[in-house]
């Protein structure tokens, strides 16, 4: 609720998928390379040319839709979507309109520790269009390159469940995490790989659901965010206002911080949908899509809810880790081998491990660290065979060489004493040698007990293990 | 007789025996261009360099003793809407007036792959709209045998050449009966194939579900040996079929003994005319009297393929040629205020009054409101359409039926009138509906009259039984006749 | 429904192509002769699914590059600058 209205939110996210080839012809799929260096005749739409459906866009969007526990539909077909733009070069985009290839799903999504189901209406495949550069160079006129023409897209459809720009926000970075997952998309917002166009309505408590706005180019989450709340706000200023809501599609100026009417639906484009006749009828096997679904990995959301629930591990590092393929990947290892607790593979993780990556750039593969040697890690420290602060020692040596970790502790001499024999006789020589200060203790004096264990630790040579020394000594102290 | 009179399969085995050169048939060619081709009219561009290198180079790898293709060093002519590279593709528009295709349609590259000798590029009307090549931006082609009538079309150039010597064989298009129809006014032989038999990678889009790309020679094996060379699978086109083709020249033969010829009376209706029916009917007659059987057979959604043909035809044209915005090639108006303007003009101005009308048609029926009432109706005509030729072929072999309702109508005769112009097509559109094949042979042709075509429809890929039933035919009347220019 | 009224300019708009007012009346009563002809067809109570029976090869994801250079493929474009298709300033 919003200043006493209901907020109605549904997004249609493309996302880029990163197959070899283009959708429909076999240039290149590859970003950032020389202006119109990427084209042919077919994405150029040269006359007699005719598009091809490359078979990894079918298996990535079946993928996705298996995903979103959508229906597949086996049987499908791609229409021609009819209008003029100069980055369309054939003046239609090849798409899909009444049958999907996928429909019908869902994805569930974690709001503030509430579980929420966001209804997904379809999925389908299109082709994407190339890019217009404007400058003030260039005289009034505006570039064309056709470079990202053709580029596989697949359009998710949400149904129109999201209460909150917040929501819409992690709906957004739950479908981002699952791409990552599926690797079908390489999620580079900068690049444009994952955008988003955001329908937004609101309507007071009881009433029907107001007028809508179709709100176009949000290139990224927080941009969604902004967006949303602007036109949440702008909505309600206009019906408090005793205006009324007018159904167009806006263009939403992240600079400028607003969105800007581009038309009406009195002026709505007629896209003038019909079957694309130079394509036959897609016709999946089942055999293959059930195939499919068997290369579905357990997925973050899914992940997300495990850690919570069975681990007990905190939301915030839960998310991060579950929005992580490979740290996952390193948890669940851990998590299936070894005898720790959760929290103490989770910390490693999020703590030394990560630091370390974002500070060298270096991706977990890159890095030395297995999940058996992390278990070794944990296992040590456990059984305090060495101290936290040992164990960081050994785990900055475990990112970089690839040694066993017990080696590891005793080239360092990191090695603690837990022999209770062998710290009973440090605990008689120091208390000996330190009459004055037991004395103290004896007199209340409580602070003088740190001075002794930190006598005892020196006399170890820092290796005694710390609790077991101070536990010595308080005994000895004791009977004293 | 002069080289160029010859058949292509004559010439082929002439070629094979060193009794000519390649260049000696190419230059008799180019010969009769230049003698006839300022009447007829049929070429839009010529390529006599490349074609005269071509043949030499044959004739070099012929002396090598290479084996090889029948159509090596026999000149062809081409449809100006099918895409060559370095060769200007007009589809007769202003639109593309200069345009040279950056690659070869698959054809052409079959073509080349077999050592064919290409002349030029062959008249049409606009983008292959239209029945009498009235609607090039570039010229009238003229029937060779009437100078002052129209040689059909849309592949009316591809027809008129073949007519009148200028090719000794022409690829041609046909969407509605722009290979069958001017091949019948033209007195010479004409094969639709069967939809997805030839690839359509490179043809400028018309109809895609109906074009199909085709042969046009003066004798029916001429037709088999061109349309043996460019049917086939080909990976570029989706819609092309995935099958083995035989050699039709091979299989052709003259017996019909127990072929089974349907007769509908859909297609002899009052649009059509007594010279016209009593042609096709002797036709029959002489198929009959070699051993054919006649059966009447009914395909009752006849009457509704022209309106389903022009719904599907337009709305898939508005589309195809909405690419057509001057701004990765073709023509781009000189004047204009900001980009809508420059695409109304470019497009105002490129595209003549048929081509703006069936756009305009094709983007009223895809529009709001209006799909289910044209396009859905007519895309489920289409399917009952299919499925009485699905019937009446369980009956019978061939459907013999007129290519044309009348002869050649007179240049100018039709062309403010669209209706009159599209009902030509009532006998040929059926045909692409249902994707099936057809050939046109001559059954009047005779000093003094106008050519009279006979249309025969096969099922799917039947190829083989229409051109042998077209051979028997074309044997016992005897062959094609040069018309006096 | 043939005394429908067909709204050329917006057909027109729709398809980017100018039709003068002098032209108007003789193209409209020429489309509206031709949409009687079409609009004969019979309903039909049957949907148009995707067929089952025509299905299509896929193309495997295979990269081809450099078949074409930039000059050959934009040696028809009606105006090019800085390897780019130039056209009206466009900004939507």
């Amino acid at each position: 609720m919003v200043k006493g209205y209901e907020v109605v939110i549904g997004l249609e996210t493309h996302a880029e998928l990163s197959t070899d080839s283009k959708i429909y012809c076999s240039c290149k799929n590859k970003f950032g390379l020389e202006v119109n260096s990427q084209v042919c005749p077919i994405c150029m739409g040269m006359p007699g040319t005719l598009p091809t459906l490359n078979e990894k866009v079918v298996d990535y969007a079946i993928k996705m839709g298996h995903a979103l526990n959508c229906t597949i539909n086996r049987i499908c077909k791609q229409d021609r979507k009819n209008y003029f733009y100069p980055d369309l070069p054939k003046a239609y985009q090849i798409s899909q309109s009444d049958v999907p290839l996928c429909e019908n799903g869902y994805v569930d999504i974690l709001v503030d520790g509430e579980e929420r189901r966001i209804g997904v209406t379809r999925i389908h495949i299109e082709e994407d269009a190339g890019k217009l550069l404007h400058s003030e160079r260039f005289n009034g006129d505006s570039l064309v390159d056709l470079n990202r023409c053709g580029v596989p897209l697949i359009e998710i459809v949400s149904e129109p469940d999201m209460r909150s720009s917040a929501e819409a926000k992690i709906y957004l970075e739950t479908l981002k995490s699952i791409l990552k997952y599926l690797d079908i998309c390489d999620c580079k917002m900068q690049e444009g790989s994952i955008r988003c166009d955001v329908n937004v309505s609101v309507h007071k408590p009881g009433e029907p659901l107001g007028t809508r706005t179709e709100m176009k180019n949000v290139n990224s989450f927080s941009a969604a965010v902004r967006g949303i709340d602007y036109e949440i706000n702008r909505q309600i200023e206009v019906l408090e206002a005793g205006g009324t809501i007018t159904q167009e599609t806006r263009r939403w100026d992240d600079v400028k911080g607003e969105s800007v009417s581009m038309r009406s639906k009195e002026d709505a484009q007629d896209y003038r949908y019909f079957p694309e006749p130079d394509l036959l009828t897609i016709v999946v096997e089942q055999s293959r899509i059930d195939e499919l679904k068997t290369q579905i990995p357990e997925l973050p959301n899914a992940k997300l809810l495990r850690y919570v629930r069975e681990y007990g591990i905190t939301l915030k590092e839960a998310t991060f880790v579950s929005e992580s393929v490979e740290l996952a990947g390193l948890f669940d290892e851990c998590m299936e081998k070894g005898s720790g607790a959760p929290k103490s593979y989770i910390s490693w993780i999020v703590g030394d491990l990560v630091k370390y990556l974002n500070d060298t750039g270096k991706t977990v593969d890159e890095t030395r660290i297995t999940a058996d040697k992390l278990i070794e890690l944990v296992d040590a420290i456990d059984k305090k065979t060495i101290s936290n602060a040992g164990g960081k020692k050994v785990f900055a040596v475990l990112l970089e060489q690839d040694k066993p970790v017990k080696d590891i502790i005793s080239e360092l001499g990191l090695a603690q004493v837990s022999d209770t024999a062998a710290l009973e006789r440090i605990a008689d020589e120091v208390l000996a040698a330190n009459e004055k200060s037991v004395n103290d203790f004896k007199n209340g004096k409580t602070n003088a007990l740190g001075f002794i264990v930190g006598q005892c630790m020196k006399a170890s040579k820092g290796k005694a293990n710390p609790a077991m020394m101070k536990e010595i000594i308080t005994k000895k102290l004791d009977e004293m | 007789m002069e080289l160029f009179e010859n058949s292509a399969a004559k010439l082929s085995e002439m070629l094979n025996n060193k009794e000519i050169s390649s260049v000696e048939l190419t230059k008799s060619v180019f010969e009769r261009i230049k003698d006839t081709d300022d009447k007829v009219n049929a070429y839009l561009t010529l390529d006599e360099e490349n074609a005269l290198n071509k043949a030499a180079e044959v004739d070099k790898k012929r002396a090598a003793g290479e084996k090889l293709s029948p159509l090596a060093g026999i000149p062809i002519g081409i449809k100006d809407n099918i895409s060559t590279k370095g060769l200007r593709t007009t589809c007769a528009s202003r639109m593309l007036e200069s345009y040279e295709p950056p690659f070869d349609a698959s054809v052409m590259t079959k073509l080349r792959e077999a050592d064919a000798v290409v002349t030029g590029k062959l008249n049409m009307d606009e983008f292959a709209m239209g029945s009498s090549t009235e609607t090039s931006y570039f010229k009238k082609t003229k029937n060779p045998f009437d100078l002052e009538r129209i040689p059909g079309g849309s592949s009316g150039g591809s027809a008129a050449a073949v007519a009148a010597g200028e090719a000794v064989l022409a690829l041609g298009s046909d969407t509605g009966g722009s290979i069958r129809q001017p091949a019948s006014y033209c007195g010479v032989v004409g094969l639709k194939p069967t939809y997805g038999a030839v690839s359509r990678y490179g043809l400028v889009a018309f109809a895609s579900s109906l074009d199909q790309i085709g042969p046009l020679g003066r004798t029916v094996e001429d037709v088999a040996m061109l349309q043996s060379q460019i049917c086939g699978h080909d990976k570029m086109d989706a819609t092309s079929a995935y099958r083995e083709y035989p050699d039709y020249v091979g299989l052709l033969s003259e017996d019909v003994s127990g072929l089974r010829i349907g007769i509908a009376d859909e297609y002899f209706g009052e649009g059509v005319s007594d010279e016209v029916k009593t042609a096709v009917m002797n036709a029959v007659g002489e198929l009959e009297k070699r051993g054919a059987q006649v059966k009447h057979v009914s395909l009752p959604s006849t009457d509704y393929a022209l309106s389903s043909y022009y719904i599907i035809s337009s709305a898939e044209a508005s589309s195809n040629l909405a690419r057509f915005d001057g701004v990765r090639y073709g023509y781009r108006a000189k004047e204009y205020d900001g980009l809508v303007d420059m695409y109304e003009k470019t497009r105002s101005q490129g595209f003549g009054a048929e081509v703006k009308r069936r756009i305009m048609l094709g983007t009223f029926v895809l529009s709001s409101g209006f799909y289910d009432a044209y396009y859905k109706k007519a895309k489920l005509m289409q399917r009952r359409i299919s499925a009485e030729f699905s019937e009446v072929f369980k009956e019978v072999d061939v459907i013999a039926a007129p290519t044309v309702p009348t002869t050649a109508f007179k240049i100018g005769q039709n062309m403010d009138d669209p209706l009159k112009m599209y009902a030509t097509d009532i006998c040929t559109v059926t045909v692409n509906i249902a994707g099936l094949p057809a050939i046109s042979v001559p059954c009047v042709h005779e000093d003094g009259r106008l050519p009279i075509g006979l249309q025969l429809i096969g099922d799917r890929f039947a190829e083989d039984k229409l051109l042998s039933t077209a051979y028997a035919y074309e044997k016992t009347v005897g062959g094609f006749r040069f018309p006096k220019l | 429904m043939s005394e429908m009224n067909i709204d050329i300019k917006h057909i027109a708009k729709l398809a980017r192509l100018e039709i003068a007012d002098d032209e108007l009346e003789a193209f409209e009563s020429q489309m509206k002769s031709i949409v009687a002809m079409v609009e004969k067809l019979p309903d039909i109570s049957d949907e148009l699914k995707p067929d089952p029976d025509t299905p299509m090869t896929l193309r495997a994801d295979e990269a081809e590059t450099d078949k074409f250079t930039r000059d050959e493929l934009m040696k028809n474009a009606p105006a090019v600058k800085a390897g780019c298709l130039v056209v009206p300033k466009t900004v939507e």
